[in-house]
């Protein structure tokens, strides 16, 4: 008996050295190849207007963008969704071009002129074939500096955004995000995702008119092209398309005073399958010295698939389908949240999981292989990010915005490297404190309520 | 069903968008480098080096879509897809994802009507990493039950999130096909039945990988920066073992020429706005008539310019956009069967469903009655070839990816990328006019009315 166990012992150790039970290790693969940022030239205007070109790629394609530092931002609190209407208005004609015209020409170059409306910026912006760069800016500077705004069409407008309105008021990913930004800035243009539709349609053709006199000119602007095109017939176009524009009005700063603090927002949703929720607080923004930290931290804790909340609620446990972290990307201001639509029945659970992986990272540091492995991701989707026409537009606007230098993108992927897995802990214990978070829920309350008790310690705040 | 990976929504809708471009190579001589490939299984390989960035997609393609999945198993293709990142041979659980990030990658994995794909971004000297991963689950699975378990709660709660829990959840992508088409394969639940999705088992994963996911129902694309020479040694390396597999015969997936208009209205509890979508059956891929409706389809409903943009959105101001194509979970390249073009409004119930239907009309009976006007061809030809590249280009060459592997599986003929700006140009006003009498008649359409239902 006993010498056959012991043949066992041994054959087993000699299988499992040499084989059978061994796993294949992935290759590593070669030597990385050089990436730098693409180069750029830069200039400004004499009336403000700052322009930025930077020749990218093969692909015969061109893409131009107007920001204007303008949005929800400027609104008053009875204006929520002017700026949003006014880009809709833009769109509506110029003094020398009817909507039908702007949008016939576009196609003829290949494309549409866009316009979106965020927070913080209003972007009139189009891709086309590179041959029609420069009629596209001339085009595109007219709708930015000639809107005829005509008043017959602004019904037809506020009809569409009212639709839009409801339309968002029944989704719960909507409902879930409004609640949250009430919550964090109860007195401030970011705390005020959806307009009241009586004000919405009060807007008249004055109001229209009278933001776009205050929030748009020359000095709030600037140009971006990214692509294939000559750049000094690109800079003659814009040069022709900008340089008579008014200076304007300077730039308005608004930075909100964030409210922290645990606070509860039950949002009902009779008969929900699922709980949607939104769970984070204020933290430093983009110009503070500690955020990249914070960007590798949250990356490595929920902020990417193999993080570790989405591991947990939803390849451990399968609670969900889509959930994420994100630090928010504003002026001067940022939050952290988790976002996650989660099974009604599994809400507090959920929840648990949650905010115990916060807590784990709070009390002890990651491995040094896990960090290492986040470090590369995010290295690895920087290029990508600075991979395409649109995307280095959406860098440079980015530095742009927060004011940030240029080494800001030239030392990012060094920055990400140099954080500590110690790093990692201070930056979770320091700013993403569960004990000051509001938590948001979109659901079915007689089913959530329960559930959640042990994590509402004060002001619960039903609705 | 769609992308399953990516932890940001945001993210998941640029990507959807950029698949739904169409194109048309350049007249100005933009060609796609294309070479081909078959490993002696029988597993397709396409290479398309670009050295804009120091990045590579490796995208592998299944024959295998959602339309001739089981019967009893609806939803199963798409579960399927999830298996794909539970386990393999050398990669246990989460092993693949973080290996793909770890070398600062992205990845993600689809399934649609006639293709399941799997695919990665990494940075270009990852190159052999990210072949040995999909070698390696293409070589075989390892799934335990505990797995299975886990991700039909992650696709049960899929379901909810994208359509149980949503205002038009599911319309008009999901709904519009199971009214349209009478063959089951094009009109069944894609997303699958939530009982059928709890009843699937280990032996449904191991059979249905064993018969669906051999190297010769399989197409290799390569986009990106790397050498041809070198890749080739590497595919081979990792793929050249891995046995071909008998494959069953396709089931026939015809659907009948449509006699008669179809009308249905479905409720919807959590909207409160009605919506409107119409769809018609198109001309077979390939075909002349094809193209035309590629062509029509730029013409009337895609852009600022289209015609009905500019009769109901501009001058009826029924609606503040729009919106559809052929084939909304792709383009109208990447399948292989019954397709319908279709598109979807959002309306007021001021306006009734027969108002926006009689003003519909009035634009589609403009491009039966007479030819379009050349100037209004050319436009549609100059957003297909800007669209195109984009397309080509788009997603850090997965959209290149994504047309290769779709025309080495369904035509055995990659090169076809090339050739599509030919072929649409060829269309004259004479053959738009024929294909809009014969495809866009009221008789070959399905008219999806959602009322809304709100709290009750």
């Amino acid at each position: 008996m006993k010498s056959i166990l012991v043949k066992t012992i041994v054959i087993t150790a000699f299988l499992s050295s040499f084989g059978w039970a061994q796993k294949e290790l992935p290759p590593e693969g070669g030597k990385p190849r050089d990436f730098s940022l693409p180069q750029k030239q830069q200039f400004t205007l004499e009336n403000g207007v700052a322009v930025t070109l930077v020749p990218f790629g093969t692909i015969p394609k061109v893409t131009v963008s107007v920001v204007v530092r303008t949005g929800n931002v400027n609104e008053e609190a009875h204006q929520v969704w002017l700026a949003d209407v006014v880009g809709d208005m833009m769109k509506e004609g110029t003094t020398s071009r009817s909507a039908t015209q702007v949008a016939q020409e576009a196609a003829q170059m290949g494309g549409d002129v866009s316009i979106n409306v965020t927070p913080d910026q209003s972007t009139i912006s189009g891709d086309v074939l590179s041959e029609f760069g420069p009629k596209f800016i001339a085009l595109i500077g007219d709708v930015v500096r000639n809107p005829l705004f005509p008043e017959s069409e602004l019904e037809r407008i506020k009809v569409g955004r009212v639709r839009d309105l409801n339309v968002n008021l029944a989704q719960p990913g909507s409902l879930a995000q409004e609640a949250f930004m009430r919550a964090l800035y109860p007195d401030h243009p970011y705390g005020r995702v959806f307009p009241k539709q009586a004000d919405l349609e009060r807007f008249t053709i004055d109001d229209v008119k009278g933001f776009y006199v205050k929030n748009f000119g020359a000095q709030r602007t600037a140009v971006f092209v990214a692509g294939v095109f000559d750049a000094k017939v690109i800079e003659k176009a814009i040069r022709r398309a900008f340089e008579g524009w008014e200076k304007g009005p300077a730039v308005l700063v608004n930075v909100p005073k964030a409210r922290t603090g645990q606070s509860f927002h039950l949002v009902e949703r009779p008969g929900a399958p699922q709980s949607t929720i939104y769970f984070g607080l204020p933290v430093i923004d983009k110009s503070d010295n500690d955020y990249v930290k914070l960007v590798v931290t949250n990356s490595l804790l929920g902020g990417s698939f193999a993080s570790r909340i989405t591991s947990n609620i939803r390849e451990k446990k399968g609670y969900t389908y889509s959930p994420y972290s994100m630090v928010s990307n504003r002026y001067r201001s940022a939050f952290w949240a988790e976002v996650a639509d989660v099974g009604t029945e599994v809400t507090g659970p959920a929840l648990k999981e949650i905010i115990a992986e916060i807590n784990q990272l709070q009390s002890e540091p990651p491995s040094a292989d896990e960090l290492k492995g986040i470090q590369n991701y995010l290295a690895g989707t920087f290029v990508l990010q600075n991979s395409t026409r649109q995307g280095i537009i959406g860098q440079l606007n980015d530095l742009r915005l927060h004011g940030l230098p240029d080494v800001y993108l030239s030392n990012y992927v060094k920055n990400v490297h140099a954080v500590t897995p110690e790093d990692v802990q201070k930056t979770t214990q320091k700013y993403i404190r569960d004990e000051d978070m509001a938590l948001v829920i979109v659901g079915d309350k007689a089913k959530v309520e329960e559930q959640i008790k042990d994590f509402v310690k004060v002001n619960p705040e039903g609705k | 069903m769609r992308n399953h990976l990516a932890g940001n929504r945001r993210s998941v809708i640029a990507f959807l968008a950029l698949l739904c471009l169409v194109g048309v190579v350049g007249a100005e001589g933009f060609r796609v480098p294309v070479e081909y490939h078959k490993l002696d299984n029988g597993l397709k390989v396409i290479l398309s080096p670009d050295h804009t960035s120091p990045t590579v997609v490796v995208a592998v393609y299944y024959n295998i879509g959602f339309r001739i999945e089981p019967k009893d198993r609806t939803g199963f293709a798409h579960l399927f897809e999830h298996m794909m990142f539970q386990g393999s041979k050398n990669l246990g659980k989460m092993e693949f994802i973080k290996l793909v990030q770890r070398n600062g990658g992205v990845l993600n994995g689809s399934t649609r009507f006639d293709f399941t794909n799997y695919f990665e971004v990494v940075p270009a000297h990852k190159l052999e990493t990210a072949l040995w991963a999909e070698a390696d689950r293409m070589s075989g699975l390892s799934i335990t039950q505990e797995n299975l378990t886990n991700q039909q709660g992650v696709v049960i709660n899929e379901v909810r999130g994208s359509v149980l829990n949503q205002p038009y959840g599911g319309f008009p992508w999901l709904d519009m096909p199971q009214y349209a088409n009478t063959n089951w394969y094009n009109a069944h639940n894609f997303y699958g039945d939530l009982a059928d999705i709890e009843a699937a088992t280990l032996e449904d994963v191991t059979q249905f990988f064993k018969t669906y996911y051999a190297p010769n129902n399989a197409a290799l694309a390569i986009v990106g920066d790397f050498d041809p020479k070198e890749a080739m040694a590497m595919v081979k390396k990792y793929f050249a073992a891995i046995p071909a597999a008998p494959q069953p015969s396709k089931p026939d997936l015809s659907e009948p020429r449509q006699e008669k208009q179809k009308r249905v209205i479905k409720e919807d509890t959590l909207a409160n706005r009605p919506a409107l979508a119409i769809a018609y059956h198109v001309p077979e891929r390939k075909t002349p008539e094809f193209y035309a409706m590629g062509l029509l389809d730029q013409i009337l409903l895609q852009g600022d310019d289209s015609k009905l943009r500019e009769h109901l959105v501009q001058k009826k101001g029924y609606t503040a956009g729009v919106s559809g194509g052929i084939n909304l979970l792709g383009n109208m390249h990447n399948y292989n069967g019954p397709m319908l073009w279709m598109a979807s409004l959002l309306h007021d119930k001021s306006v009734s469903a027969d108002d926006i239907v009689q003003a519909w009309d009035e634009v589609i009976d403009d491009v039966i009655a007479k030819p379009v006007d050349r100037a209004t061809l050319d436009r549609a030809l100059v957003k297909l070839r800007s669209s195109f590249y984009d397309e080509v280009s788009g997603f850090f060459g997965f959209g290149r990816a994504d047309l290769l592997a779709s025309f080495a599986l369904f035509d055995d003929d990659p090169a076809r990328i090339n050739t599509l700006e030919d072929e649409f140009r060829k269309v004259t006003p004479e053959l738009l006019q024929k294909t809009a009498a014969e495809f866009l008649r009221a008789e070959n359409r399905t008219i999806l009315i959602i009322e809304p239902k709100q709290g009750s």
